[in-house]
């Protein structure tokens, strides 16, 4: 004779009691892990910058943004500035005291794409003054 | 004097919500977090040359050795001695594969024009970068 057992209902839960807990944990630590990034403005847009394919990941603890606009005005630190005469070393000066605070300083261009290479080519050549070698050009993803 | 039996009631806060709303704020941080990587093209300029130091040597390069691209101001290449002509990036990949078949440790001098578009001089770095070339020469006319 078979053996009938009586099944038994038993509750199958899972324990989602420090559900909240988690939740609030996750919730501190992108709190606590977000950076603000305090830039007065963007003065050359993202859609304005080059697209290329070959960029790289550069880190932004040892960078520092020079914007170069379309009216060949130069924002280094927020501040304009133009190179007309061999007089005008602000990006200079303030390069070398760059360096000095960061032997490892790169330098981000955040140029618009329709800027004359001119006043590109006078950036880099008081950043060789400056010693400040490593020098990247932003760009857009290409997603083609 | 009438003397009421006090009730015991238990007051609690109702909790049960709370993770749908801890998970509804992750949510909306994690939505609008911007990450804002830097990222773009890394290239090592050369040292200036140290005032008052003796002139730098000159060396010789030949076209087996070193190509040389112009970026014209109408954005036109011209590559070594060849007529200025337009490329499209399938163009430049192929120059460039060519190139390197002759030399794979050729040395690409990319030459641009001051009244040149910053944008096409980025279009001829990235194409080099994208071929794994580590030894490009910026300049200017």
């Amino acid at each position: 004779m078979a053996n009938l057992q009586r099944k038994r209902n038993r509750d199958v839960a899972i324990p989602n009691g420090s559900m909240s807990d988690i939740a609030f944990l996750l919730l501190l630590f992108f709190m606590v892990s977000t950076v603000f990034v305090q830039e007065k403005q963007f003065w050359v847009e993202r859609d304005r910058w080059p697209v290329a394919e070959s960029i790289e990941r550069i880190p932004r603890n040892h960078t520092t943004t020079i914007y170069v606009m379309r009216d060949e005005t130069i924002l280094i630190d927020d501040v304009p500035t133009r190179i007309e005469t061999a007089e005008d070393t602000f990006v200079y000066s303030t390069l070398v005291r760059k360096r000095d605070e960061d032997p490892e300083l790169v330098v981000c261009f955040r140029t618009d794409r329709d800027t004359l290479y001119g006043v590109m080519s006078d950036v880099m050549r008081q950043l060789q003054d400056a010693n400040t070698l490593v020098v990247a050009f932003e760009t857009q993803q290409r997603r083609d | 004097m009438k003397i009421g039996r006090k009730r015991k009631s238990k007051a609690e806060i109702p909790t049960s919500s709370m993770s749908d709303i801890a998970f509804l704020l992750i949510i909306f941080f994690m939505a609008t977090t911007k990450f804002d990587v830097k990222e773009g093209i890394r290239i090592v300029l050369p040292q200036a040359a140290a005032e008052g130091a003796q002139q730098a040597q000159t060396i010789t390069l030949t076209e087996k050795e070193m190509t040389r691209m112009q970026i014209m101001p109408d954005g036109m290449i011209v590559v070594n001695t060849e007529a200025p002509r337009s490329y499209e990036s399938g163009e430049l990949d192929a120059l460039i594969q060519q190139k390197l078949k002759l030399n794979s440790e050729m040395i690409f001098k990319v030459i641009t024009d001051r009244e040149a578009k910053y944008n096409d001089m980025v279009r001829v770095v990235d194409r080099l970068k994208a071929a794994k070339i580590e030894k490009i020469s910026l300049s200017t006319n």
